[in-house]
């Protein structure tokens, strides 16, 4: 029998019995629905963790913390440069002092860290404006660092309360004054070196953050160090060294190439390996709870295909007895309880992805009415999201449990004995 | 055509582990020639519906060979016997047995659409033998719109779409008034006649059993020769 004439005949019976049909339909549509809203809250709610935790990092950013035999030192440095897919090594030494920094009438503090701009670039510092510094004496600033250079009514100003504007020119190609004051003893001389800003460092990604520093040539690590420290204290090591990977699939297999050379090591994918793995249980949790729905709608199914072949007995036996193979007539139920099976879950998918839509800007709406006088301003998670991997998977258990619970169905249509089928009354 | 040699089939009757066997085929041999009309007769019970039921594959005989068309068929399984009746049988039956959702056209085309036979083709059959059967302004009423001798003319015309070789007939006219099973008698002498078909009747009508060539009796599950129909 071509396909087009069992489609046909298929859609011959489910006419004739539209309400069974739909109520089925119906409930093959709220089982699948249920699967994939439910499921879509594990899958929601860690993309929102996902991106909380990555927010702001940078994710083939491996942090090194030490080595087992002491500070990582600038030899090592050499060779984590040399290590395979290593992208940059950025060493950052946060100067020991009290920096003050000068333009003109103004005046501001922040921090002074000594860097390695080539490296630093390599990593994907991002600029607001501006170029990476060239020469030793070119720097680049922090965002807000101009803001943070204030004049003496302007410091006033901030003692009494107010916020002050700072500074609202460009810094760029501005002599900036470092003096540098050691913490100890109180009234020890202070130091100062002049640098021009060829940079501003582009804005935190967190709102909070204020970005107030100043990055210069690690060049002068020995001289500042010798400024601050007697001869026998110089300070050599690192206050921050990180590798960065080319590639976010790299930096597993350069933090155990790290761990296995002894260093301690940090990497977001350290983290996120076991919230993975902790979502993947709970998605796989959601979906097993949800899959229990599927099967209370299968008995639906089932019902309604039983139904079926009673009734239809003596269309079998007329059927089996003019020619057709028990296969043919077994193929036109599963194919029955299939279609109930696909419009069910193309439905359901429908109504979950309006549902979801709908769940991600009500809930919010809502916890931003009720937490609105706790100063919350900004709510922004998903709740639930269907990822197509989510839809094959709902679409593969509502329709393989439709078409197992015509299973049987189907099977007993083929088993039909023609000649009690043809004894059957009309 | 058909070669039927010693047919035996024993019915086991009641409750299970108590079952009575009761011998319904006692060693039926018969054989039916291409473009012949043979009726079998017999009271009801004698065991004709089993013998049609064995000829025409919707049971297996305990023993004994049944042979259409130079083929064995006794003991053919489910799928192979479904295929060989499609190409060589056309059904006859008592109740019309036509598919109640299906208009008259439709189930006339449907063993074309078994045979997966293109819909131009089926057309230009099904519209065909509508007309043969006299039915052409019929063609898009259902069962229930059709009156006994009409609706038994659609189950005709569907026993021929597929060009059988033989056909088998269950009591072609038992729910038929004289009238209606006059026209049927005469429309199988006819299509016999034109088309050198072969007819099996199982009737227990002596009237009908004699439009055959040959008449068969079945008796307590043996056959004997009921002599010579009107045919001849």
């Amino acid at each position: 029998m071509p396909f087009k004439d069992q489609v046909d005949y298929i859609r011959q019976h489910m006419k004739k019995n539209r309400m069974r049909v739909f109520m089925t339909v119906l409930a093959a549509t709220m089982g699948c629905a249920f699967l994939i809203v439910l499921a879509s809250v594990g899958f929601g709610l860690h993309k929102t963790i996902k991106e909380e935790m990555l927010s702001g990092q940078i994710i083939t950013k491996i942090e090194m913390w030490g080595k087992e035999e002491g500070p990582i030192t600038a030899d090592d440095v050499k060779d984590l440069k040399k290590i395979k897919d290593v992208k940059a090594v950025v060493t950052r030494t946060y100067v020991d002092g009290i920096p003050t920094f000068q333009l003109g009438d103004r005046e501001g503090s922040g921090q002074l860290l000594l860097t390695d701009a080539d490296q630093e670039a390599k990593a994907g510092l991002e600029l607001a404006e501006g170029t990476m510094p060239d020469k030793p004496n070119e720097v680049v600033v922090g965002y807000h660092f101009a803001k943070s250079l204030l004049t003496k009514e302007e410091l006033a100003k901030l003692e009494s309360g107010e916020q002050p504007e700072g500074y609202t020119g460009d810094v760029i190609g501005k002599t900036i004054q470092v003096d540098l004051k050691p913490y100890e003893p109180a009234d020890a001389p202070s130091k100062s070196w002049e640098f021009v800003v060829t940079g501003i460092i582009k804005e935190p990604a967190k709102d909070w953050m204020s970005d107030n520093r100043m990055l210069i040539s690690d060049s002068w690590k020995t001289e500042i160090s010798s400024f601050l420290y007697p001869a026998d204290e110089q300070q050599t090591d690192y206050s921050e060294v990180s590798v960065f990977a080319n590639d976010i699939e790299k930096v597993k297999p350069i933090s155990d190439h790290l761990k296995a050379d002894g260093y301690q090591v940090y990497s977001i994918t350290e983290e996120m390996e076991t919230m993975n793995l902790f979502f993947t249980v709970l998605k796989a949790g959601l979906l097993f709870v949800g899959t229990i729905a599927v099967l209370i709608a299968s008995i639906g199914i089932f019902n309604t295909m039983t139904m079926a072949v009673t009734e239809r007995t003596r269309e079998i036996g007329i059927m089996k007895a003019i020619g057709a193979k028990p296969k043919l007539i077994q193929k036109l139920f599963l194919m029955e309880s299939a279609w109930i099976g696909v419009l069910g879950t193309v439905l359901a998918i429908a109504i979950s992805y309006g549902l979801s839509s709908l769940v991600n800007w009500l809930i919010p709406e809502i916890v931003m009415g009720i937490l609105a006088e706790d100063g919350m301003e900004d709510f922004n998670v998903t709740i639930s999201l269907i990822p197509w991997q989510l839809v094959l998977i709902a679409s593969a258990i509502s329709i393989g449990v439709a078409m197992i619970s015509g299973w049987r169905p189907a099977r007993k249509a083929t088993k039909i004995d023609v000649i009690r089928a043809l004894r059957q009354e009309l | 055509m058909i070669e039927i040699q010693n047919l035996h089939h024993t019915f086991l009757i009641g409750k299970r582990g108590k079952e009575k066997p009761i011998p319904v085929l006692k060693g039926v041999t018969l054989s039916v020639e291409k473009g012949e009309i043979v009726s079998i007769v017999g009271k009801s019970g004698s065991g004709k519906s089993t013998l049609l039921h064995v000829l025409a594959g919707f049971m297996s005989p305990d023993s004994g060979s049944v042979r259409v068309a130079g083929k064995e068929t006794a003991n053919m399984n489910e799928t192979d016997h479904a295929a060989f009746r499609l190409d060589h049988f056309g059904f006859i039956f008592q109740n019309f047995q036509l598919m109640p959702g299906l208009t008259a056209f439709e189930n006339i085309e449907l063993p074309l659409k078994l045979k997966g036979i293109p819909s131009a083709k089926r057309y230009l059959k099904v519209t065909e033998l509508l007309k043969k059967v006299g039915l052409i302004d019929f063609a898009d009423h259902y069962p229930n719109e059709l009156s006994g001798g009409q609706q038994q003319r659609v189950s005709i015309a569907r026993a021929l779409v597929t060009d059988p070789p033989v056909i088998l007939a269950d009591e072609p006219t038992g729910s038929l008034d004289s009238e209606t099973e006059q026209d049927i008698l005469l429309l199988i002498q006819s299509l016999n006649q034109s088309l050198g078909l072969t007819f099996v009747i199982i009737t227990h009508d002596e009237e009908v059993a004699n439009i055959a060539h040959r008449k068969y009796r079945l008796h307590d599950g043996e056959l004997v020769t009921g002599g010579v129909g009107h045919a001849v």
